[in-house]
């Protein structure tokens, strides 16, 4: 797995040394301003949370190889936008005809995923899964009636598992190649993705399983530390005062 | 009292087919032995049953006198085990998370855990590599990887599922010079293996194993004139006479 996307990278840079619970706080926060937020800001955040993302270590070009099904993603949730909202027809070509209104809210809507996809993927790329974990069940264990330690177990594996589905995808797709699969049609080639991919994956879960099980897995075991210092309180502030501002201008 | 004792041991999977049937085998604390038999012989079978992965269908498993269905953590905790294939045993997202795995589960307190991974990455001479990402270690560091991980549980019985396969000859070297180190440092090995040349010279007893069964247990010289009856390579310098010498020397 020698270029694992999406996961964890060792450092040591401000946001790998923040409280794993400041992070996650300040990403539900970022995702709920968004819903308010206006191009400017949202352009300026996206600028935002590059900066940090160059300083870890990853490139342009990765970021954007990381993200190029998200990218998919987006280019239906703007297609439909600029379809589906009545206005004022930009151009109509064989019955498609796209709106003003509807092509600046697609835009608008594309903007605010991406930032949450570049927020989401600062988090991941400074956070280790057990901090997750830990952050997580810290954070709802004043919740009454809730298995706050499950919880964190759960969502701390799911996140694990997404680099090593990400790895398979790649890894399926090299030996499709390698047998000439490009010629085909998309949709065969997806059909064709699909099935190894889930028996690989599957088959990876099954043996990280195993391997955790071997180590005397337990859902009650030492938490990395977490402790907020000053340092993580300013942070948690500068976020909420940020999300202020974005949610009022 | 022996380290460990397996009575009459017989494991039938959902299938139906035998993974191994009948098998008796105890070992003393500090032997050297090696298990070698063809692919398919039930070797990793065996071994699933010394850390309860798997249970027996009929028959008892031991470790230090106590059945491993009794007290599974116990036995885990004294049970390491290196995988046949590295990659998958890899839960941490650095090298240090990796090996303080174990003692988290075991809900050592943070210094214990810090002062036994220290310990383990210095043994295991990874200490430079404590902050790198795993999976871009050589097949040689992942398993001497996978060693510090059982060095920080203080397993007492160290297991190895084909250690050696996918290695290039330094890698073998590294490989086989820790888990030397590990029994001069008193620990119980157990290794399988269909390639008897690199490790035999070191062993105590060579087990042989076909259709999973016990077919052949005894002191190297003398197990080694049937190993070609039974699907595993005779070393040549064996055939020829001739003492076998280290992979090491
Ligand atoms: N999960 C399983 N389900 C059914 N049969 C299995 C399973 N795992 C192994 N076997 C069968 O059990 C036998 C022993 O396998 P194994 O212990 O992996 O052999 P070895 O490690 O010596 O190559 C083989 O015939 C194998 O096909
Ligand atoms: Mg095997």
């Amino acid at each position: 797995m020698a270029e694992l996307n999406f996961g964890y990278l060792p450092g040591d840079s401000f946001f790998h040394r923040l409280d794993a619970r400041v992070k996650l706080i300040g990403l539900i926060l970022i995702s709920i301003a968004t819903l308010h937020a206006r191009m400017a800001p949202l352009l300026l955040l996206q600028g935002t949370a590059l900066l940090p993302l160059f300083r870890i270590g990853l490139s342009p070009v990765k970021i954007l190889r990381e993200l190029r099904y998200f990218f998919v993603l987006l280019f239906f949730v703007f297609a439909a936008r600029s379809l589906s909202t009545p206005g004022e027809a930009l151009f109509s070509f064989m019955g498609i005809s796209p709106t003003l209104e509807g092509t600046l809210m697609g835009l608008l809507v594309s903007c605010r995923l991406l930032l949450i996809a570049l927020a989401g993927m600062l988090l991941m790329a400074t956070t280790r899964t057990w901090e997750i974990k830990a952050a997580v069940s810290r954070l709802l264990a004043p919740v009454p009636f809730i298995p706050h330690a499950r919880i964190g177990v759960m969502i701390g594996l799911t996140l694990r598992f997404i680099p090593i589905i990400l790895h398979q995808v790649r890894q399926t797709q090299d030996a499709q190649r390698a047998r000439g699969i490009e010629t085909r049609g998309f949709f065969y080639r997806l059909t064709r993705l699909m099935i190894p991919l889930m028996r690989r994956t599957l088959k990876d879960a099954d043996s990280m399983a195993i391997a955790m099980e071997a180590r005397c897995y337990a859902e009650e075991r030492t938490d990395p530390q977490l402790n907020a210092e000053k340092r993580d309180w300013a942070a948690l502030a500068g976020a909420i005062s940020i999300c202020g501002f974005v949610i009022l201008l | 009292m022996k380290i460990l004792e397996i009575e009459n041991l017989s494991h039938r999977f959902g299938d139906g087919t035998f993974g191994n049937q009948e098998i008796d085998l105890s070992v003393r604390r500090e032997e050297f032995v090696v298990i070698a038999g063809p692919n398919g012989s039930g070797k990793t079978t065996l071994l699933r049953h010394l850390n309860g992965l798997l249970m027996p269908h009929v028959g008892t498993v031991r470790i230090a006198g106590i059945p491993v269905a009794d007290d599974l953590r116990r036995a885990r905790q004294m049970v390491g085990m290196v995988f046949q294939d590295p990659d998958t045993q890899i839960i941490g997202e650095t090298v240090y998370d990796d090996v303080a795995f174990g003692p988290e589960n075991l809900k050592l307190n943070r210094k214990e855990i810090e002062r036994r991974v220290e310990d383990a990455l210095s043994e295991t001479g990874l200490s430079a590599f404590a902050a790198r990402r795993p999976h871009l270690l050589s097949g040689g560091e992942k398993r001497r990887l996978a060693i510090a991980g059982m060095l920080a549980m203080k397993a007492e019985i160290a297991v190895f599922d084909e250690p050696f396969s996918n290695l290039d000859y330094p890698g073998v070297r590294q490989v086989l010079s820790a888990i030397l180190a590990l029994h001069r440092a008193g620990k119980t090995i157990l290794l399988t293996t269909h390639d008897l040349e690199k490790v035999i010279a070191h062993a105590d007893r060579l087990v042989l194993m076909a259709e999973g069964r016990i077919v052949s247990d005894g002191p190297p010289e003398t197990v080694m004139a049937e190993t070609e009856r039974f699907g595993v390579r005779q070393p040549c310098t064996f055939r020829n006479g001739g003492r076998i010498e280290s992979w090491l020397s």
